[in-house]
């Protein structure tokens, strides 16, 4: 067993035992650090694999959970539909945006997301008939699984860490097969692929629709979780908080969307108790491990190590 | 030995009796939670209604606390976001123990964490009117505002009553297009026509073109449904001469600070006028006064009245009320320096229109104007 591979099983084992000795209030943080991983890990294999920034992830997040929303409190949709529909969408979307903005590149590319974000946001506010504006869509259903309804923190933390947990796997496959070779080779030598017949622009729209999709799910589990939904989680804002999740982990190695998402989630929490100026001291913050680490968390035992070995 | 066992017993029993009953501050404080918006966008309002808050604990504390036992009120910051009000809510509920919530500041937020305490029969005193229908259902989460629609009315009220038959409308694309919703609806009942209606973002710092389109239209008073200055500052750039007439939201120290010049010839619909309190009002007015150097407006008295409220039937109760008896003693008539309340109405506030009062804002200085909507 690799290095990788035993972090990866203790990881999961950890996260499998928390319910069992956190607080409940922990137990709700790391629910939200599960939506986080799901939504990170689409821009982290944007951002790792493909060199592309996303800035719109929360515009997608938004559209999974107002479909919810919208599906199952005004359609009277079952759960499951809502997220299906929540989930397609958010990658038909893509899939009409990302089709001519990924022929972009570089800075040009990460404002044209920002612009998405920027439009989303706006839409959400606007068009209230569909997402209650500024009041928003409340009482939304739990989410159930063939009559087993995952209704209290413990069984929705295994439920959305289960499913984050899936999908990092599937990434994991995904980028260590030829799809990931292929990816990289873009990222890092677009040119040389290209000569050797690689499909550039259809990859890219691949994993941004991906990208899409796994935000829509996030914010599907989000909304039913939460049961209610409203503009004010789906700003620009929370995009770039979704950015930060590989930028802080390290944005290629796939697991690393993990650590990621539980610094944003809970490094903001503990900074709460300094008052009201815990927002600026989560900057600092960020500063700061951007700065001693480069790579990302995820570089740090490495780094541990060669000072061990000096 | 023994005996000196046994003697060491009775010296202990009687220095136990001796000690009589435990004072005020030896017993065991109440705990109650706050979820403010103190920093982000809602902030402005977070922090009038800490204010408020931590007056009433102190004052509270000051009077003896309740039967005996001092108030303890733990105030958490959920940075304007419905995502941190979740997270808070869990840390007041399960780890502080919290025996009724102050809060939230935003309707977010309020019907976010409104659907835990809901649930857990937890009192919840938010500072929003009544929001979504799914809120109608939730008779633990008691609203210290009033509902949108009672706004709106009492706005129209204002200008059908003052000789306003065509009104012009700016309003932002949040807490004012919430309002606009309801009032589209209510020209013809009050016989007002809408001669141009303009919204702005929530976030724009000019709204020219905008105010330039609703002065074109000639109207005979133009109604601004916002939470900041931007509006008002650009009617009067542009020359509208006619009176603005506006909502509780923007009737604050700070919005008017920020108008500069525009903070004149503007008719609120609003619930305390500091420098001309209600008797109601005057004893929250003077302590506020007392405490801060400066006047309170009404978030800050909402605030008060929250934590009076809860301490009203904490009196009732009992410092440990049993599952839901802390909601049941809440939900009846409260007379607070914000409004008189009742939260066994429909809207779990029962403010109506007889509780606005309306004030001209005249070079920055509130006045009470004696009109009262009926």
């Amino acid at each position: 067993m690799s290095r990788l591979s035993l972090w990866i099983v203790l990881s999961v084992l950890a996260i499998c035992a928390l319910p069992f000795v956190l607080e409940r209030h922990s137990t709700e943080l790391m629910i939200f650090a599960a939506f986080y991983a799901i939504a990170g890990l689409g821009v982290g294999l944007l951002l790792g694999q493909c060199g592309i920034v996303n800035l719109a992830q929360a515009f997608f997040y938004g559209i999974g959970a107002y479909a919810s929303a919208y599906g199952t409190v005004v359609l009277g949709w079952t759960p499951a539909l809502g997220m299906l529909v929540g989930v397609g969408v958010a990658g038909l979307i893509a899939l009409a945006i990302g089709w001519p903005i990924l022929k972009l590149t570089g800075f040009f590319l990460a404002l044209a997301t920002l612009g998405i974000g920027i439009i989303g946001t706006i839409l959400f506010f606007e068009w209230d008939w569909l997402t209650g504006g500024t009041l928003g869509i409340g009482g939304l259903p739990p989410l159930s699984i063939a009559g087993f309804a995952f209704d209290t923190p413990d069984r929705f933390y295994f439920l959305a860490w289960g499913v984050a947990l899936g999908l990092l796997w599937l990434a994991h496959n995904l980028t260590n097969g030829r799809p990931g070779l292929a990816m990289r080779a873009v990222r890092d030598a677009a040119p040389a692929v290209e000569g050797l017949g690689v499909d550039i622009h259809g990859l890219r729209i691949k994993v941004f629709v991906i990208c899409a999709m796994l935000g829509a799910l996030a914010g599907s589990l989000f909304a039913h979780y939460v049961s209610y939904v409203s503009v004010e989680s789906f700003t620009v804002q929370r995009s770039i908080v979704f950015l930060l999740i590989p930028v802080i982990a390290g944005p290629r190695v796939v697991w690393g969307v993990v650590p990621g998402a539980l610094f944003v989630t809970l490094v903001p929490e503990w900074l709460t108790g300094f008052g009201d100026i815990h927002q600026m001291l989560f900057g600092l913050v960020l500063v700061v491990v951007v700065t001693l680490l480069p790579e990302g968390l995820t570089g740090l035992p490495a780094r541990l190590g060669r000072r061990v070995t000096r | 030995m023994r005996i000196s066992r046994y003697f060491r017993a009775a010296t202990a029993a009687l220095a136990l009796l001796s000690a009589g009953p435990l004072s005020a501050q030896e017993k065991e404080s109440i705990r109650l939670g706050a979820i403010l918006s103190t920093t982000g966008g809602l902030a402005s309002l977070g922090l009038a209604e800490r204010d408020g808050v931590l007056l009433a604990q102190k004052v509270l504390n000051a009077r003896g606390g309740i039967k005996g036992h001092s108030i303890e009120i733990v105030v958490e910051d959920d940075s304007s976001n419905p995502d941190a009000a979740m997270s808070k809510i869990n840390t007041l509920i399960h780890s502080e123990n919290v025996k009724a919530v102050i809060g939230p500041t935003g309707i977010a937020q309020t019907v976010a964490v409104g659907a835990l305490t809901q649930r857990e029969e937890i009192p919840l005193l938010a500072f929003t009117g009544m929001g979504p229908a799914v809120e109608a259902s939730r008779t633990c989460v008691l609203h210290l505002t009033p509902a949108q629609g009672l706004n709106a009315r009492a706005l129209l009220s204002y200008v059908r009553d003052n000789g306003g038959k065509t009104v012009g409308v700016l309003h932002d694309s949040g807490y004012g297009q919430v309002i606009w919703g309801v009032m589209k609806d209510l020209g013809e009942e009050f016989g007002v026509t809408f001669t141009a209606v303009e919204k702005f973002e929530l976030s724009a710092a000019d709204a020219t073109a905008q105010a330039a389109k609703v002065k074109a239209s000639e109207p005979d008073m133009v109604i601004v449904l916002s939470s900041n200055a931007t509006g008002f500052r650009n009617l009067r750039q542009v020359g509208l001469t006619q009176p603005i007439v506006s909502v509780h939201g923007t009737a604050l120290y700070d919005v008017v600070r920020a108008m500069g010049d525009a903070s004149d010839n503007v008719v609120y619909a609003e619930f305390l006028i500091a420098e001309d309190p209600l008797p109601n009002q005057t004893e929250f007015v003077a302590e506020f006064q007392k405490e801060y150097g400066r006047l309170p407006k009404h978030f800050e008295a909402a605030g008060w009245d929250a934590v009076m409220a809860v301490a009203a039937a904490l009196e009732k109760t009992g410092p440990e009320p049993a599952g839901g008896a802390l909601c049941e003693a809440l939900r009846g008539p409260y007379p607070g320096a914000f409004g008189k309340y009742d939260f066994s109405a429909p809207d779990m506030g029962g403010l109506t229109l007889e509780a606005f009062s309306y004030s001209l804002l005249t070079k920055g200085a509130f006045s009470r104007l004696p009109y009262h909507a009926k």
